[in-house]
């Protein structure tokens, strides 16, 4: 699509936040959250065509403001160091580090405050940002199950200082519940968290029961929805709109934020869960049906987890179609 | 486990001159259902309950009249009339097993820890254990259960500890439970891991069968026969 075409300029509806130096956060030989991952979904959506019909953004790292908003700043510091004296991992064995890793850690979280300005400003309605490492397991000052920063929670905030909304929604579809998000704002009204996950009994990280509601000022505004292994299509749409379309009547929130991990597939080895292609689609198309009817579709989707390789390259394909409104 | 690790030693207790109504406060204030009564001395003659309590306050059914007086005998009835004599208690020697099978048999809510002479050291609750339960389980830290099928001989779990060790995983728990067939057991490895696809596929590798949690769960656990059966 040219930039003068004979209706006028081109709108992109979508933004795609894309950075080939996603690829060097360098988590060793055979580790599941590997740069493939990102190799096979953007090829995925190159290979749709879709590449021309997006908006496509590179990322600037994180300002520190901006990560003290979410993490203790001695906690930042610690990784940086740790990162810069050639430390293996980070907190934990599973969470696998290179040299580049705190840069492009701080990258992931600057791609997602950029989509959400291209949001903000009107330039896009919606974006894509295929970032890692992944967030959602980070905690204030934790780094956890492969997450460092927490990049939906500081666009989160970042959504909340500088653009001053007051009710943001996290919908996290990753297998895995977000216990990292979940705790940064289980006291907070004002930040909806809403996962649907694998039961905790039987998957990381343990956390993400239903009776898990909030704390203090933000009970009610955490909901979780834990799943029984082997949870198909059917099952997961249902329980979606059953108990998160209701409870975003209620808040209204004023933009969306997905925690994307595409784990959930049945093909995907890290969980027990049985989503196809046509599943993966449905869940979305509600959640992309809930932010257009509730905030003028305002909604920057996060990747998170999923390790299937072909599966990520058709998964990201059909997530982008329906950010574009097909 | 010896008790002594898990009982809860600040032992909020009354003296035998207290009232109904001075220990109904006292439940309520620091939120318990199990009041030790101690002597002088503080050794235990004996235990009031929630429901003790409950059972000497006037019926909700009572005329305002019949509720009023017997209101004012509840506030000045002592607990050693409504308390429990009859008392079921532990030792220092007693472990987390001898509590759990003893709250199941005497169905009691608390069990108090007295030394030799009777002087109250602490007390167990069933809340207590739970906690005791949550952290033998491991599933306070974050984590993934496995669900793997084994032959009942001698060193398969030794095989599956092996595995998880050279696959750098720590290990939070290790539950093993009967399995229907007998010749087999259910092992349930709780791993301080998010990274299960590897060590799945390493364990099926070694021939064991890993098992989809909710099948075992759902359609499983009622045919593993109970100690009846067997």
């Amino acid at each position: 699509m040219g930039w003068f075409s004979p209706k006028g300029p081109a709108r992109n509806h979508t933004a795609l936040l894309y950075d080939r130096r996603f690829l060097l956060h360098d988590t060793g030989w055979s580790h599941p959250e590997c740069a493939q991952r990102l190799g096979a979904l953007y090829g995925g959506i190159k290979n749709a065509g879709l590449l021309d019909r997006l908006l496509i953004r590179t990322a600037r790292p994180a300002g520190m403001k901006w990560l003290e908003a979410v993490h203790d700043r001695s906690y930042i510091q610690k990784f940086k160091q740790a990162c810069k004296s050639g430390e293996p991992y980070f907190g934990h064995s599973d969470n696998a580090m290179g040299k580049e890793t705190f840069e492009v850690a701080k990258l992931a979280v600057g791609a997602v405050l950029k989509a959400t300005d291209l949001v903000m400003r009107g330039r896009v309605r919606n974006a894509f940002c295929a970032v890692r490492p992944p967030g959602h397991h980070a905690g204030r000052s934790s780094a956890l199950g492969f997450c460092f920063f927490n990049n939906v929670a500081v666009a989160a905030r970042y959504l909340q200082k500088k653009w001053k909304l007051s009710r943001i929604a996290i919908v996290d579809i990753d297998v895995h519940h977000g216990n990292g998000t979940q705790a940064l704002f289980e006291e907070d009204p004002t930040v909806f968290y809403y996962s649907i996950h694998e039961h905790p009994s039987f998957a990381f990280p343990g956390t993400g029961r239903e009776f898990e509601e909030g704390k203090g000022l933000g009970v009610g505004a955490t909901k979780n929805a834990p799943m029984p292994p082997g949870s198909s299509d059917a099952e997961y749409e249902y329980r979606i709109r059953r108990d998160l379309i209701p409870v975003m009547n209620d808040f209204l929130p004023e933009f969306v934020l997905v925690s994307t991990g595409f784990d959930a597939h049945a093909n995907d080895e890290m969980a027990d869960m049985a989503l196809t292609d046509a599943g993966y689609a449905a869940v979305f198309r509600v959640i992309h049906a809930m932010a257009h009817r509730l905030c003028h579709g305002r909604m920057v989707s996060v990747l998170e987890g999923g390790y299937c390789l072909p599966c990520l390259a058709r998964l990201a394909a059909d997530h982008v179609r329906i950010l574009l409104d097909e | 486990m010896f008790i002594s690790r898990s009982m809860t030693r600040k032992v909020v207790t009354v003296g035998l001159g207290a009232t109904l109504a001075e220990a109904e406060a006292l439940m309520q204030e620091k939120r318990i259902r199990h009041l030790p009564v101690v002597d002088n001395g503080n050794r235990l003659v004996g235990i009031v309950t929630d429901r003790d309590l409950r059972s000497a306050m006037p019926s909700c059914l009572c005329t305002p009249e019949e509720g009023n007086a017997g209101l004012s005998r509840f506030r000045d009835t002592r607990v050693e009339e409504v308390m429990s004599r009859n008392l079921v208690t532990l030792s220092v020697a007693n472990t987390v097993q001898d509590a759990l099978l003893l709250i199941q048999k005497r169905r009691v809510g608390a069990l108090p820890v007295v030394d030799e002479n009777g002087c109250i050291l602490g007390i167990v609750s069933v809340r207590d254990l739970l906690q005791s339960f949550i952290n033998v389980m491991g599933i306070g830290e974050p984590g993934s259960l496995l669900c793997i099928v084994a032959e009942h001989r001698l060193g398969e779990i030794k095989k599956i500890v092996d595995i998880l060790t050279e696959e750098n995983v720590s290990i939070g728990s290790i539950l093993v439970s009967r399995h229907w067939d007998r010749e087999k057991r259910a092992v349930f490895p709780y791993v301080h891991t998010i990274n299960v696809a590897g060590l799945k596929k390493r364990l099926s590798k070694a021939g064991f069968t890993l098992v989809d949690p909710v099948s075992w769960y759902m359609e499983n656990l009622a045919r593993i026969p109970g100690k009846g059966d067997l």
